[in-house]
């Protein structure tokens, strides 16, 4: 009887444990806005995407945004470490809560710059006060033209110095002034003197961290990242910023125009005849299936809707690709019957207009 | 009751341990030089960094000059590692020793460069930065020399001129006026301590993944 009650008893008790396990734990994967197998590309794209739209300087009549914006932070934090994500999938957010440490400003930054993002691009308080700046680094990031299809996320680590304290004191905002000594009764001179005012001591250390850059879809030639702080220090100032350009790489296979993708392909005298059936590998690995039954001219292009690159606004939208052909002549010469054959299969009587090609004509 | 209790605490306790080992500060263990990355070089003997600027030689080739400078914190000292115009360098694959790469200055756009021009101040082999848009010519191209089998950030490393055989060197000679303090940078054909250089400051760029492949068609 005992034993009956204590079974009873003990999936009371677990039942209500997971009951509560899976009511205090936070859903990360509906928090991010991604599924439960997402990559962790795609958690990268959806933090990045919401932080941007969730922050508390962007929300500031939202009493709830500090709440939200550190829950993203926790997620992300989570599922983008695949110990943890294992954990989480297992256990739920329980079974992490021993182990939770990193502070999201650390993300933030990852993905932003020192100071954040400074929403509306200019930095606050840059044109009232005239802090000195330090220098901006920019560095030429090479995109192929796969990353601007399907999207990529770069990492790199940025050592730079960084300003800290020292003991002591300094020579800062040194300038020249004009000085007039009295040399007698009504004798002045005037002499030019440097005069400098005492800082605190700062020496330069040096510091790592890893940034993420995105590289977006549909991402076009000369854009910017701008990660705000991460450039050049200034002793008597802010540090300025590291920007990233992007550059598209040529393809052998694919031209971008737009949002357009160009390709050529070579047909034989056979295929432009009788028609062909084939597949373009396009830049993620799928497949562009081109059928032909008609005679293929040379010259001729087949547009394929929405097969080009998405649009950098609006990644829904996309361009196409356009394929032109051209034909490649068999290499042995034909013999008399062969001759007498073509001319009877092909009844095509004899054309030779003369005409200016290179004129329009 | 007890039996299933006694298990969470158990297995929550193997959950801290395990997490709390793993536990570890944003640390970067990232410790090569990659291809696309931005470096400051030091030279180890003289304690300068690689550096230029648009200033021009008073002589020699009158090309853009390439100098030694002392501070940590000057954007025109780096220099943005790239292979050789064939492309065969891809982004984020760290250098390997004996590698041959370009060396292009961040803020002119213009690549290492040595030729046979004198040193204004110790007649040795003139060291410039020429070209434009990272494009010069054959002599832009140096190899990394170096005791391991791939370029890292701890190791101090010689480069090698591809064309003349010259070292990049710093044998402390100074400049005056308008580059006050400045040292001279100039090609040596010996290997000795006056060659070593450290990648210092920079923005390295690590291995990316593939961009995601699809093996069906899309729906």
């Amino acid at each position: 009887m005992a034993v009956k009650g204590m079974n009873l008893c003990s999936v009371c008790c677990l039942a209500l444990y997971f009951v509560t396990a899976v009511l205090a734990g936070r859903d990360f994967y509906k928090i991010l806005g991604v599924s439960k197998s997402a990559s962790v590309r795609d958690i990268k794209k959806a933090y990045r995407k919401l932080a941007l739209q969730l922050h508390p300087d962007r929300n500031q009549d939202d009493p709830t945004a500090a709440d939200k914006f550190a829950d993203l932070g926790s997620a992300y934090e989570v599922l983008s470490d695949e110990e943890k994500r294992k954990q989480y999938d297992a256990y739920g957010e329980d079974g992490l809560k021993e182990g939770h440490h990193g502070s999201h400003n650390d993300i933030f930054s990852s993905f932003f710059g020192d100071f954040g993002f400074m929403f509306g691009g200019n930095r606050q308080g840059q044109q009232d006060r005239n802090i000195p700046r330090g220098n901006d680094i920019v560095l030429d990031l090479e995109v192929t033209l796969e990353e601007v299809y399907s999207g990529n996320f770069v990492e790199v680590v940025r050592n730079k110095p960084v300003a800290k304290e020292a003991p002591g004191k300094r020579k800062c905002n040194c300038r020249q002034e004009m000085r007039t000594t009295q040399l007698g009764p009504g004798r002045f001179q005037m002499s030019q003197e440097v005069v400098c005012d005492e800082c605190p001591n700062i020496k330069l250390v040096n510091e790592e961290r890893t940034l993420e850059v995105e590289i977006e879809q549909g991402v076009r030639d000369e854009m910017e990242y701008p990660f705000i702080g991460e450039g050049e220090p200034h002793i008597d100032g802010e540090p300025g910023d590291l920007r990233f350009r992007i550059k598209v790489m040529k393809h052998p296979v694919f031209e971008r125009r737009g949002d357009d993708l160009y390709t050529n392909v070579t047909i034989s005298l056979v295929e432009a005849l009788v028609g062909f059936e084939m597949d373009i590998t396009h830049l993620d690995g799928h497949k562009v299936h081109i059928v032909r039954d008609k005679i293929t001219k040379p010259g001729a292009r087949v547009w394929k809707k929405g097969e080009g690159l998405p649009n950098f606004d609006n990644n829904n939208i996309r361009g196409s690709l356009i394929v032109s052909f051209d034909v490649e002549f068999p290499e042995t010469q034909l013999n008399d019957n062969q001759k007498e054959g073509v001319r009877a299969i092909l009844k095509q009587a004899s054309v030779q207009k003369v005409y200016n090609g290179l004129q329009g004509y | 009751m007890e039996l299933i209790y006694t298990l969470r605490v158990l297995i929550k306790s193997i959950l801290f341990v395990i997490l709390w080992s793993k536990c570890e500060g944003r640390e970067s263990e990232f410790n090569y030089v990659t291809c696309g990355s931005l470096v400051k070089l030091l030279n180890t003997r003289h304690n300068v960094r690689l550096h230029s600027h648009d200033v021009k030689y008073g002589s020699g080739s009158g090309q853009q000059s390439v100098t030694g400078v002392e501070s940590a914190d000057d954007a025109n000292s780096y220099w943005r590692i790239r292979g050789k115009p064939d492309g065969t360098c891809q982004r984020g694959v760290p250098i390997q020793c004996g590698q041959a790469v370009r060396i292009t200055h961040m803020t002119t756009g213009r690549n290492l460069h040595t030729h046979h021009f004198s040193s204004p101040l110790s007649n040795n082999q003139e060291v410039s930065a020429f070209g434009e848009n990272g494009e010069g010519d054959d002599l832009d191209v140096w190899r990394v020399q170096c005791d391991g089998s791939i370029w890292e950030r701890e190791e101090a490393v010689r480069f090698k001129h591809v064309g003349t055989d010259a070292f990049l060197s710093v044998t402390g000679e100074q400049y005056g006026n308008p580059i006050q303090g400045q040292k001279e940078v100039h090609g040596m054909g010996i290997a000795n301590q006056n060659n070593y250089w450290k990648a210092m400051e920079g923005v390295f760029i690590l291995p990316s993944q593939e961009p995601l492949r699809h093996n069906h068609e899309e729906l």
